[in-house]
């Protein structure tokens, strides 16, 4: 049985059909690679997933429990984290703060209310431990607002890492990134796939032919084909609406 | 010779450096032993002031302490959670009648009517902040509004508890005999030490898990929800701490007063509560405080020298707008950041 199955996810926009029936599944230690032109529902449907947006219709199964009634948070508990296309971190704390409130949901209760968190050992031992997985060792004490974007995404990383997530969703994490930024996020994912089945949206197609086990293709929130790279590659109508249309010349 | 790196010298030649720099920073020994300077003059207040010749004005800082009190709550909701409530007077309007319906009823006890506003004024905002906080913005605003506006018409429409012209507590609430006649300014006493409380209660939570859990909803309430915190119950406790602390500050009001109408619960009431919560500094630990003594003390001075009090408080506004608009305790801080 696949660690992750999506079935006849459905959502609409007034008019507009951004997903229209996607059946999705993702196996245990898979990168799997959601590619497709602008405009396609990837977004929308990794919010579908995480519960951000709720769906129309369908069923989102992870390990075998039903998703798609829980809550988002919810769905936290029951091991899938999800990062954010635009970066999205605590901008005004600094990167330890950051850790520290991603480690916090996970580690107990957050109603309490009395014992002050700075001597919670344990706390800041996790947030230290997740600083230095994720390459953040150096800049614990420095506001997450004003980091360079390359290490923005990889906080926003950081932070759903924490969860000790099943499957973790990833919204475009190289969007807006340089070359070199891109080389050591590749390679931070590609470390990943031991502790997690990651779900994966990219615009960047060599990062996508480098880590991906398979590849879906989604087409005005259609899923048109789904296998490995070779198969998306040579796959006559994604040359045709995706990859551009120089194949036919 | 070795020094501590905060050693009175050095902190002083940086002053002479820097002049620009923030208060805490040029003199941090002095704005932490502050505090306790402030709750030592409160406390000697009642027995200097007759000497001083200022008997009138022990009532006005104990109404001062009542706000303070109303304000650090709606300062941990507004401030630390975000929630723009535009209500908070309801609050304190259920306690005060909380105490009515109580003294009404034959009770007397004063423990039993400010408890009893406490957890009548709590329920009430459970129920309010159950349906209000399925709103955000400007919805939450209104929403929280029109609750508070509900709550006005209902006291107008008791006619058991006066109604319009209000209510009347002839007799003074008994706080037991160990406590009535030490002093005539007993309450006074009382009234400090739950302001002292509360505003240490608020504060302690502030650096617990739950009230770091709060700023990160206030800033960043989708990322929260992302990494598995359950917000809206996060929110509404905080919003019921609140209310209950609002309706202990009414209930505090009401005896203060001898007397409660519902021009207590007026919506302008919860507006002005804003105000000065935002002079003081919201989101900061001594925001509410100073914004209800800067805002009371100025207005109980400026009336003594005219009717048009409401120009110079404009005004100061603005100038608060333009020159403090962290408010007056950032100037007390030593970090930037709103902790």
């Amino acid at each position: 049985m696949s660690l992750f199955v999506a079935e006849g996810l459905v959502k609409r926009f007034g008019g507009l059909l951004a997903t229209d029936h996607v059946d999705l599944a993702v196996e245990r230690g898979e990168i799997h690679a959601l590619i497709g032109p602008n405009g396609a529902g990837k977004s929308t449907l990794v919010n579908l997933i995480s519960g951000l947006l709720p769906a129309d219709a369908g069923r989102i199964v992870l390990d075998g429990v039903d998703l798609a009634t829980l809550a988002p948070h919810q769905r936290v508990r029951h091991g899938l984290a999800r990062c954010f296309q635009i970066t999205s971190v605590f901008r005004n704390d600094s990167v330890r703060d950051n850790l520290l409130l991603a480690v916090q949901a996970q580690a107990g209760s957050s109603f309490r209310c009395l014992r002050r968190r700075e001597a919670e050992t344990a706390l800041a031992d996790a947030a230290l431990a997740l600083a230095d997985r994720t390459g953040l060792g150096a800049v614990l004490d420095r506001p997450a607002g004003v980091l360079p974007h390359g290490m923005q995404k990889r906080l926003d990383l950081a932070l759903a890492l924490a969860a000790a997530p099943r499957l973790l969703l990833l919204d475009e994490p190289m969007a807006g990134m340089g070359p070199e930024d891109s080389v050591q996020m590749i390679e931070l994912i590609g470390r990943l796939r031991s502790e997690t089945a990651i779900l994966l949206i990219e615009h960047d197609m060599d990062a996508v032919f480098r880590l991906a086990d398979r590849i879906s293709v989604l087409v005005y929130g259609r899923v048109l084909t789904s296998g490995d790279a070779a198969h998306v590659r040579g796959h006559a109508e994604v040359q045709s609406v995706y990859l551009g249309t120089e194949a036919h010349a | 010779m070795n020094r501590p790196v905060f050693a009175p010298s050095r902190v002083a030649s940086a002053a002479a450096e820097h002049p620009r720099q923030p208060f805490a920073v040029r003199f941090p020994g002095f704005v932490r032993r502050l505090p306790w300077l402030v709750l030592a003059i409160l406390a000697l207040f009642p027995l200097l002031a007759p000497a001083l010749g200022l008997e009138y004005y022990v009532g006005f800082v104990r109404r001062l302490l009542i706000v303070a009190i109303a304000a650090s709550s709606l300062n941990f909701i507004l401030g630390y959670g975000g929630m723009a409530a535009l209500g908070h007077a309801g609050f304190i309007g259920v306690g005060a009648y909380t105490v009515v319906a109580l003294v009404e009823a034959g009770f007397s006890s004063a423990w039993l009517a400010w408890g009893g506003a406490l957890v009548v004024a709590g329920l009430s905002a459970a129920l309010i902040g159950a349906v209000s906080l399925r709103t955000r913005g400007v919805y939450f605003i209104m929403i929280t509004l029109a609750f508070a506006q509900m709550l006005y018409y209902l006291a107008v429409s008791l006619r058991t508890y006066g109604g319009d012209d209000g209510y009347g507590l002839y007799t003074s609430l008994e706080m037991g005999a160990w406590l009535d006649g030490v002093h005539p300014d007993v309450f006074y006493w009382v009234v400090l030490a739950i302001a002292a409380l509360v505003f240490a209660g608020f504060s302690r939570v502030a650096h617990s898990r739950y009230g770091h859990a709060l700023r990160g909803i206030r800033d960043n309430e989708t990322r929260m929800v992302a990494l598995g915190y359950p917000v809206y119950r996060l929110k509404l406790a905080g919003f019921v701490a609140a209310g209950a602390v609002a309706g202990l500050a009414g209930g505090l009001l009401a005896s203060h007063n001898a007397f409660v109408s519902p021009a207590i619960m007026h919506w302008t009431q919860s507006a002005l509560l804003l105000v000065m919560v935002m002079l003081g500094g919201l989101g900061r630990r001594w925001g509410a405080p100073l914004g209800v003594a800067l805002w009371l003390v100025l207005e109980e001075a400026l009336k003594m020298h005219t009717d048009y009090w409401h120009w110079p408080l404009g005004v100061l506004l603005l100038l608060a707008v333009f020159h403090a608009p962290q408010g007056l305790a950032a100037l007390f801080e030593r970090r930037e950041a709103n902790r």
